[in-house]
């Protein structure tokens, strides 16, 4: 029996449509993907500032495969409320007697919450971890991007 | 009393002298272009947890920065940039070490603007390259504004780019470097 119009119509050009209808959305979506805001995000880990500094400076390869970026919740004192020319804030939050901290650079979305940050209170910060910038001088950081202040 | 007096002054010197040298930030900020003149979007990226310190007295500058801090818009960008092209997670930092060649031009005791001549090395994806640039420093109330505007060949740090983004990703990247430094107070 020679296959019909229609059964060609149905059984091959139809699927063939659907799968290339399905992979431009796909791809149009995955394209187009902005960053999940990360305030929705559930943190992965959840701990102090200042033990995440401690993990860090002990071990920071193994720190870096553990934390690199994933969601981390810390919590801490905060030593600083920085910002610069163009309104974005960072927190840095950790030991006041100690130069090293974790870092947050906050998420612009979020700026409103972070300038309401008081120096000296105790907050928890959520953000996603990109290591950690060691500085002898300076201090050595544990830096978190796109953070939002904890609710 | 006397000696207790000497000793206290001389800490008192000691300390103004060391402190008094350099200048840093935290905050810095980083912006990465890599957009080539052919492409309907841009191609950046901005980082601004980079590290940076200016030894007012040798001229000398550093900066570092951690790659996965460089955000972009769209996330699958970020995504290509630190698994394929930066491999981040082998090669976590870039660093720039150098000095200002012209710094006995610059009086940071003093407000103003002025032009410097930067010349270092540049690690990036784990490349070292010699870079030199033009920048500019603001001096004004005790802080240090520094900014500079250079561009590097990605292929020059084993950056290669696939022919199926070449119209949209350049062979080279303009970096922006924009901080706002303070005394460093150790």
């Amino acid at each position: 029996m020679k296959p019909t119009r229609k059964k060609i119509l149905l059984y091959i050009v139809l699927p063939l449509l659907l799968i290339l209808a399905a992979g431009g959305i796909y791809f149009y979506k995955e394209y187009n993907r902005v960053h999940k805001d990360t305030a929705k995000l559930k943190p992965d880990f959840t701990l102090k500032a200042t033990n995440l500094v401690k993990e860090f400076e002990a071990n920071e390869q193994a720190s870096n495969k553990k934390y690199w970026d994933k969601v981390i919740l810390v919590d801490g004192v905060v030593k600083q409320v920085e910002k610069d020319d163009r309104g974005f804030y960072s927190l840095v939050l950790g030991d006041t007697a100690s130069v090293s901290s974790v870092r947050c650079s906050i998420d612009s979305l979020h700026s409103s919450e972070a300038a309401a940050v008081k120096q000296g209170t105790t907050i928890a910060v959520k953000g996603i971890c990109t290591g950690f910038n060691e500085d002898e001088m300076l201090g050595s950081d544990v830096i978190l991007t796109r953070s939002v202040v904890n609710k | 009393m006397k000696k207790v007096i000497l000793i206290t002054l001389g800490v008192f010197t000691l300390s103004v002298s060391a402190n008094s040298q350099k200048y840093f930030t935290k905050a810095g900020k980083i912006t990465f272009d890599a957009t080539a003149a052919s492409s309907p979007e841009q191609i950046e990226a901005v980082n601004r947890s980079a590290t940076a310190v200016i030894d007012t007295k040798t001229g000398a500058v550093q900066f570092s920065v951690l790659v996965k801090g460089f955000s972009f818009e769209r996330a699958l960008m970020e995504e290509h940039f630190n698994e394929n092209y930066m491999e981040s997670n082998k090669f976590p930092k870039s660093e720039f070490k150098g000095t200002i060649t012209n710094n006995s031009a610059v009086d940071y005791s003093k407000d103003g603007n002025y032009n410097i001549k930067v010349q270092g090395k540049l690690t990036v994806h784990g490349v070292t390259k010699d870079v030199t640039t033009d920048g500019k420093l603001v001096i004004q109330g005790g802080k240090i504004n520094a900014t500079a505007d250079f561009s590097v060949q990605l292929a020059d740090y084993s950056i290669s780019i696939p022919g199926l983004v070449a119209d949209k990703v350049g062979k080279s990247a303009k970096i922006s470097v924009s901080c706002s430094l303070e005394l460093f107070k150790g």
